[in-house]
């Protein structure tokens, strides 16, 4: 028995169509990049929907045959079988035992089957008692017929929305974080509506008709603390009206303290639950760029609005700062960007993101720029150096480009005294306020220009002036005529901006085979 | 056109760079400091007319004796100061140029109302940077290495002279790649006092006194100027 299963368990593991089907199912169940994850939500919601929608239909009118049978067979078939899906990618067995067994033959030790399966049968049962795995339990048992009763079962079914809203979990999450303020104060209400419902138990029984048994006397004092006082069981004799006095002034102050923490506690965690909408709206973009720091450069940056910089987000250490930049009407969180986990909640692997590290603080920039590229190459870093002597640093943490503030504007200065001419060409560009723009046009694998000389291309007609091209990390300075384009080049081009636009429109993805 | 007097006031962050960048060329360079520690290092870098005083007090700049040609560049480490400086020396010298950095947007107001003829803001420039770098990253790589550089391909602007074989021509007429050249744009007095880039589609006809913004190795670009004083090149 014990040889049979345990190479049944290696069959299993070795298995690539097992393996294949396994991840398939759990794809479906929980990626949410799966694109079968969609249709097979949208199909839950809709039996979920159908089969309550059959169960308030039932209370008035008699319902059709089929529907019934829909609503046991088909209803109740998927959701069993989700149930089992769910339970069967919870953990692998298989998996736990093919580990074990080697560890095992490793160390020369005897192997226990029997008591991996029996861990891993443990796992799905934790599984089984979680609220989630309940409810979807508790949703199947209406197809038992003979229960009537459990028709009302079908009732559950709706909580089983609940896995595709995310605020509920945050609702708990704020819950949470006032256990101990919300247990004492439950502790207390238990204690009072136990001790009263008691006594007016035990002072009214006999005198009070509506008082028959200790469950009316429990019932009358939490309809009393709660202040909702339906009025078909009230107190006859003076003490039982004193204790009635006394529950519901202590139930307003109950419910009021109640009131007040839940508030606190969801005022408390409204930035963070703010914070946690920004990331997940950014994260269904393509791509976005994250601004660390709002000192004056990203001021400046803000204000410049050369072009629409799409989707950002601004991270700031500093809650001062936040509230600065939220008043000045951009996105901002209070997060350290050099912190793993707050860079690490952004979809680094699905999305363009594009760190600017704009801190005045070196050490922070590099710290940034480590934290994101550490996270994943693709990032983009653009990180800001204020001492240059930390250049080599920025380079070795694989900032992709670098901004030095004293250095630009030293370099304008003495442009302007140099060159004066030149200066104004070069701010013009700068700060693209100017006609003429030096732009460059990348030539990809299907690029219209590949394959053709400088002299075929008119550069002159299409008011532009050729500069050069970028090839394999050199500069090739105003090429002769016969010069063929390849792909992966990088042409230095200048004129106006429509021209440029223009040029690289009509070679866009063209080839002129 | 650029004058060849130049007083840089500080000698910090700022005034270091631009005043060893300038030693490269042929300025007259006078540096002024406040401060005794950036004095001495002026100093020790190999420059000869540096003075220490200061520069709140008009008595003592007033002992600088600055001609109207000079240039000055106002590049403090303090802000304050150098607001205060650009006053002064506005009001000392009414109508020499100045030019001053900033280092913040309320400074750069201020600057200009103390009478600076040019302020550089430090965050304006790099904030148009990273939008450059963002938009077209090689491009701005690619610019940044010709302004910066002296030996190898960069920008140089130079007068046509009297009596030059460009005099009369239209630019359509010279073909400049031959020169190892590019014109980039140009002053033509004939069209108002302001930069034209080639790409506009003007046709210029080019004369005695243009100024012409070339592109190209610099020893090419000194070939190219020294040719250009010769009335025929054939």
């Amino acid at each position: 028995m014990r040889e049979k299963l345990l190479a049944f368990a290696l069959l299993l593991h070795s298995s690539k169509r097992y393996q294949n089907y396994k991840t398939f199912i759990r794809g479906i169940l929980f990626d949410d990049t799966n694109k079968f994850k969609k249709f097979f939500d949208i199909s839950i919601i809709f039996l979920v929907i159908t089969s309550v929608f059959i169960l308030i239909y039932e209370v008035n009118h008699t319902v059709p045959v089929w529907l019934d049978n829909y609503d046991i067979f088909v209803v109740s078939f998927i959701f069993a079988i989700e149930y089992i899906l769910r339970l069967w990618v919870h953990n692998d067995i298989a998996e736990m035992i093919y580990k074990e067994y080697n560890d095992a033959l490793f160390l020369k030790k005897e192997f226990d089957i029997y008591s991996v399966i029996k861990k891993g049968l443990k796992q799905k049962l934790q599984y089984m008692i979680t609220p989630s795995a309940i409810v979807d339990l508790l949703a199947i048992l209406p197809a038992y017929r003979p229960l009537r009763i459990l028709r009302v079962f079908i009732l559950f079914r709706v909580f089983k929305l609940l896995r595709y809203t995310k605020s509920i979990n945050q609702f708990v999450d704020v819950l949470v974080t006032k256990k101990f303020e919300l247990l004492t104060l439950l502790f207390l209400l238990l204690f009072i509506v136990f001790t009263s419902g008691m006594a007016i138990y035990i002072l009214e029984a006999n005198k009070n008709p509506n008082i028959n048994s200790l469950f009316d006397g429990l019932y009358w004092a939490i309809v009393t603390i709660s202040t909702v006082g339906y009025g078909d069981i009230s107190p006859v004799t003076e003490v039982g009206r004193a204790i009635s006095i006394l529950i519901i002034i202590s139930g307003i102050a109950m419910i009021s303290f109640v009131t007040s923490v839940i508030v606190s506690a969801f005022s408390e965690r409204l930035s963070e639950l703010k914070e946690y909408r920004i990331i997940e709206r950014l994260n269904k973009k393509e791509k976005f760029m994250i601004i660390c720091g709002y000192g004056q450069l990203t001021k400046m940056f803000f204000r410049q609005q050369r072009f629409d910089i799409g989707d950002y987000v601004i991270l700031d250490n500093d809650i001062e700062q936040v509230n600065k930049a939220t008043k000045d009407g951009y996105l901002a969180i209070n997060e350290s960007a050099s912190s793993f986990q707050s860079l690490s909640k952004f979809n680094y692997q699905n999305t363009h993101i594009t760190v600017l590290a704009l801190t005045s603080d070196d050490v922070e920039n590099i710290y940034i720029t480590l934290n994101a590229k550490s996270l994943s190459r693709k990032i983009k870093v653009v990180a800001r150096v204020n001492n240059p002597d930390n250049i080599n640093k920025f380079n070795s943490a694989g900032a992709d480009e670098l901004l030095m503030p004293n250095l630009i504007a030293n370099t304008m200065i003495y442009t302007a005294i140099t060159q004066p001419t030149m200066y104004k060409a070069m701010h013009a560009i700068l700060t693209g306020k100017s006609l003429a723009n030096i732009d460059e046009v990348h030539v990809h694998n299907s690029h219209g220009l590949i394959g053709r000389t400088i002299e075929e291309i008119d550069f002159k007609e299409h008011k532009l002036l050729f500069i050069g091209v970028k090839r394999e990390g050199d500069f090739i300075f105003n090429p002769k005529g016969d010069f063929i384009i390849e792909a992966y080049d990088v042409m230095l081009v200048m004129g106006k901006k429509i021209s440029i636009e223009y040029f690289k429109s009509l070679h866009e993805g063209k080839s002129y085979v | 056109m650029y004058r060849a007097n130049i007083c840089i006031f500080g000698y910090g962050n700022h005034g270091k760079f631009i005043a060893r960048g300038l030693s490269d060329e042929d300025f007259n360079i006078t540096i002024v400091e406040s401060d005794k520690e950036f004095y001495k290092n002026a100093k020790n870098d190999g420059f000869s007319n540096v003075y220490l005083l200061d520069v709140t007090n008009d008595e003592d700049i007033k002992k600088l004796t600055l001609t109207d040609d000079t240039q000055l560049v106002c590049v403090m480490d303090d802000e304050h100061l150098n607001v205060f400086l650009t006053l002064s020396l506005r009001s000392l010298y009414p109508d020499i140029y100045i030019l001053s950095i900033s280092d913040s947007i309320n400074v750069t107001k201020k600057l200009k109302m103390a009478g600076a003829n040019k302020v550089i803001d430090l965050y304006e420039v790099s904030a148009n940077k990273i939008y450059n770098i963002l938009d077209r990253p090689v491009a701005t790589g690619l610019l940044e290495e010709f302004v910066l550089n002296k030996k190898g391909i960069t920008f140089k602007e130079m007068v046509i002279p009297k009596g030059s074989f460009l005099h009369g021509k239209m630019v359509d007429e010279i073909d400049f790649s031959s020169f190892g050249i590019l014109l980039v744009g140009m002053i033509d007095e004939e069209m108002g006092h302001s930069f034209v880039f080639i790409t506009a589609g003007i046709e210029h006809k080019l004369d005695s006194g243009d100024t012409m913004v070339c592109i190209g190795y610099a020893d090419k670009l000194k070939e190219f100027e020294k040719l250009i004083t010769q009335t025929d090149i054939n």
